[in-house]
């Protein structure tokens, strides 16, 4: 049997998961050996593959019409989503700004902030995307396995990608599961 | 008994106590988010729910009390999926996103319930309703945003604390934590005494002091004694890198059951005024450091020749342990012979009790007799301010038609909580007394003997003394006598005056109405300080006064020194002052010696009941201070007269009007 192969992609998060994925240190070889890595955000191809990989990462949460784009597009690739920390799985942080709405977090961001230039205005190019309600990825596309944690510790990745590597179902609980 | 099984063990449980409880005691753990065992069960959460053979449905195991031959199940495969359905309906109500509260990773029941249901995500999104955050509170933030309107808080702040300023506004989904009509908590009525942050099982009450700090797992945590008053409270601190970061109430105290005060809970952890540090001298008009060496030479240089001939007024602080202050008596009263060896109270609360039990022993009860008193006759104190603790177990028991009688001349907070209030005039309390006693007996209302003769002429005495109107203090006679388990506080408007007469008519109107019989003992006085009864048992309580002596020596500790107090140290021709903080008092002292504050050293206090109980220590000093015992005990050394004297033989040395426990 071929090794399984897996896919990674990050949207409105902070790349901390990822950063937690290398976190893992040595033991990335140990999952080379087990899967063929294929696109992620910290290699050089970008998109899984349109034949599809049998394991899809999504790190962030989703909070505009790009972040939509990414997600279905990796579910329709992915046989095994799994949605990797806080923002994938609850919202997280980013979730926050839904208490007070887009538009408010937009100006408070762009404009009111001190730390702006006065007459600092709320970027609009029509190319950029859509600004949404930040939502969980299953709120937008179905998940297999959510892997909460702000961010999950490199321990709990490598638990998770071994696992479904070895085609078990990751069990998250005691030391592994925490959502902070 | 009742026989009952759970999860197929069997099990005995008395009778009354609930499922939840019998599970307990059994060692089988039913989850919880707002049950609290100090409070009456409630019912809020659903989290407890179990499977009662015959039951059709789930039923919480909280509420459901425990019955012969009942057949339990707490963790069948539909329970399971029944609790984590109740656990996402929490999560998704309210911001419940982890990554930045301040009790996430342990310190949070409703995360460590969603773990212990192995919980990875739950399936709803919030309605994200966002509520204002109330931060106008000195000692607490209230953010119902993390709220999972469990009243805990509601319930503690009525049913522990007995002040009813939290409630629960708006129905529903828009449910809230308010204080008093939705006022902010800094300017409601709380009286900061922080057990709803105690109890909250969320980040919803942020404690503001120890919020980002640590969670309680990183910490040291220590049992020890609460020293803000004589009530004696049990505290757990929690320590870390030798800071003291917060104080909790133990649940396990045997005399607060979990309460603090704003005094024993906030205060004490977060005292502003500047630490003395180093041991300095007067020299040429100006205080300079110098060493510990130098400073004590000088201080058993001044004293050595001063022995025997009444020359030097000592006076130390009722905050310190048993042992330092018997050490101070020792080396003060003892070795050089001074008259004028006291405490900062001046014995106001504790002299004439002393003076009473000397004639007819120990003749006052325990706390706890306040917990089902159906009536409390407060004599003299003013229970909301100082106390608290104390006050706490009367307020709270108001509601459930508990009474109040407070007999205080002066103003105080407890007239709007008596149902009852006499306020004789200056001087006239023992009249007062003895006109209830008069009241009794003339109805035929006592419940023991006391022959009093011609009761009308005593009636007619307290009244025209203490200026309070016939009819209200006939009705208050009629409410004392008519109670089950009265229960008499006396307080300092009582002690103060230092009369055994108010005292002796008390304890006769206490035996008259029942307070005090064979079984038990409901009269208590409240006392001052932590050590106010173990520097009454050494004798220090006599008023201070600087009269020719040569050299005044002030154990000052931890404590603030009142102002007339501060008059008249300094009068003090030569001052040496033993304290842990910068005070007025560093204007005026000749020698100044840095201590350990009460959490930097070990020792016993004695409680307005006779307990002994232990404070431990929790830090370390700063470098420079020293431990109070240890001052005084070198101060001796170097005056060749060691202090030797065991304080637990001390304490028993002289008649108590407590009962003392725990020597």
């Amino acid at each position: 049997m071929a090794k399984p192969k897996i896919s990674s992609d990050w949207m409105c998060g902070c790349a901390g998961c990822h950063m937690s994925l290398l976190d893992m240190d040595e033991r990335i070889l140990k999952v080379v050996e087990l899967a063929d890595l294929r696109s992620t955000p910290i290699t050089d191809l970008k998109e899984p593959d349109e034949s599809g990989v049998d394991v899809g990462m999504l790190e962030g949460g989703i909070n505009n019409s790009a972040n939509e784009e990414v997600a279905k597009k990796m579910r329709k690739r992915a046989r095994i989503l799994v949605a990797l920390g806080d923002c994938a799985v609850f919202g997280g942080v980013p979730a926050l700004r839904n208490f007070c709405g887009i538009q408010e977090a937009l100006q408070r961001a762009y404009v009111d902030a001190e730390s702006n230039e006065p007459g600092s205005q709320i970027p609009n190019d029509p190319e950029l995307a859509t600004m949404t309600q930040t939502r969980a990825v299953h709120e937008v596309v179905p998940v297999d396995y959510n892997v909460p944690g702000c961010p999950p510790d490199a321990d709990v990745i490598f638990y998770v990608l071994s696992e479904l590597a070895q085609g078990r179902k990751p069990e998250l609980k005691d030391e592994l599961l925490h959502w902070d | 008994m009742v026989q009952l099984t759970i999860n197929g063990k069997q099990i005995e449980a008395p009778e009354g106590i609930t499922v939840l409880r019998a599970a307990e005691s059994a060692g089988i753990k039913i989850p919880t988010l707002c049950d609290h065992k100090e409070m009456a069960p409630f019912g809020g959460c659903r989290l407890c729910i179990i499977e009662v053979q015959g039951f059709r449905v789930p039923i919480a195991a909280c509420t459901l009390p425990v019955s012969n031959g009942m057949v339990v199940n707490t963790e069948t495969e539909a329970l399971k999926k029944s609790r984590k359905f109740i656990l996402s309906m929490l999560f998704s109500e309210r911001n419940h996103f982890c990554p930045f509260c301040q009790v996430s990773g342990g310190d949070c029941e409703l995360q460590n319930a969603a773990y212990h249901e192995e919980m990875t995500s739950w399936p709803m999104q919030p309605g994200w309703k966002k509520f204002n955050v109330d931060t106008s509170h000195p000692y607490y933030v209230l953010d119902n945003n993390r709220c999972i309107l469990c009243r805990r808080c509601v319930r503690a702040c009525g049913e522990l604390a007995g002040n009813f300023t939290l409630a629960v506004a708006e129905r529903g989904a828009s449910s809230m934590i308010v204080a008093d009509y939705d006022v902010p908590l800094g300017e409601s009525s709380c009286v900061k005494c922080g057990t709803c942050v105690q109890v909250c099982p969320t980040g919803a009450l942020i404690d503001r002091a120890s919020a980002y700090q640590g969670l309680a797992g990183t910490m040291k945590e220590i049992n020890s004694t609460c020293t803000g008053c004589s009530i004696g409270c049990t505290t757990t601190l929690r320590v870390r890198d030798n800071r003291l970061v917060r104080i909790l109430g133990n649940w396990d105290g045997a005399v607060n059951h979990g309460l603090l005060c704003e005094v024993g809970r906030y205060k004490l952890v977060n005292d502003q005024r500047p630490r003395l540090t180093t041991p300095m001298l007067r020299k040429n008009g100006k205080l300079e450091p110098v060493s510990w060496d130098e400073a004590l030479g000088v201080v058993a240089d001044k004293l050595k020749p001063l022995a025997g001939k009444n020359a030097v007024a000592a006076v130390a602080s009722t905050r310190l342990t048993a042992e330092a202050l018997t050490g101070f008596k020792e080396l003060f009263a003892d070795h050089l012979g001074s008259k004028t060896v006291t405490s900062l109270e001046e014995g106001v609360n504790t002299a004439v009790l002393g003076e009473v039990a000397e004639e007819i022993g120990p003749f006052e009860g325990r706390i706890d007799f306040l917990r089902n008193a159906d009536l409390v006759v407060c004599f003299g104190e003013n229970l909301v301010r100082n106390h608290m603790v104390a006050g706490f177990l009367v307020k709270r028991a108001l509601p459930k038609g508990t009474r109040l009688i407070s007999v205080d001349g002066e103003a105080s907070d407890l007239d709007e909580l008596a149902d009852i209030s006499l306020k004789p005039a200056a001087g006239s309390l023992t009249a007062l007394v003895k006109g209830l006693s008069a009241v009794i007996v003339q109805e035929g209302l006592g419940r023991a003997e006391l022959k009093v003769a011609s009761p009308d002429k005593v009636i007619a005495k307290a009244v025209e003394a203490s200026g309070v109107p016939a009819d209200r203090l006939a009705d208050a006679a009629r409410t004392l006598a008519h109670a089950v388990c009265p229960v008499l506080l006396i307080g300092t408007g009582v002690t103060a005056p230092r009369e055994a007469g108010t005292i002796k008519a008390i304890i006769e109107l206490a035996k008259l109405v029942g307070a005090v019989d064979d079984e038990r003992v409901g009269l208590l006085a409240l006392k001052g300080k932590s050590n106010s009864v173990t520097a009454a048992q050494l004798g220090l309580d006599v008023p201070f006064a600087v009269n020719g002596q040569k050299v005044v020596f002030a154990a000052l500790g931890d404590e603030i020194v009142p102002d007339p107090m501060l008059a008249k140290l300094s009068k003090a021709p030569y001052l040496v002052i033993q304290s842990a903080y910068a005070s007025p008092l560093l204007e005026k002292a000749d020698v100044v010696l840095p201590v350990a504050l009460w959490s930097e050293q070990e020792g016993h206090y004695v409680n307005l009941d006779g307990r002994v109980q232990k404070a431990v220590k929790a830090v370390r000093a700063p470098e420079g201070a020293r431990e109070n015992a240890a001052v005084l005990g070198e101060i001796a050394l170097r005056m060749n007269m060691p202090v030797k004297k065991d304080w637990r033989a001390e304490l028993k040395a002289r008649k108590s009007s407590v009962v003392l426990s725990g020597l």
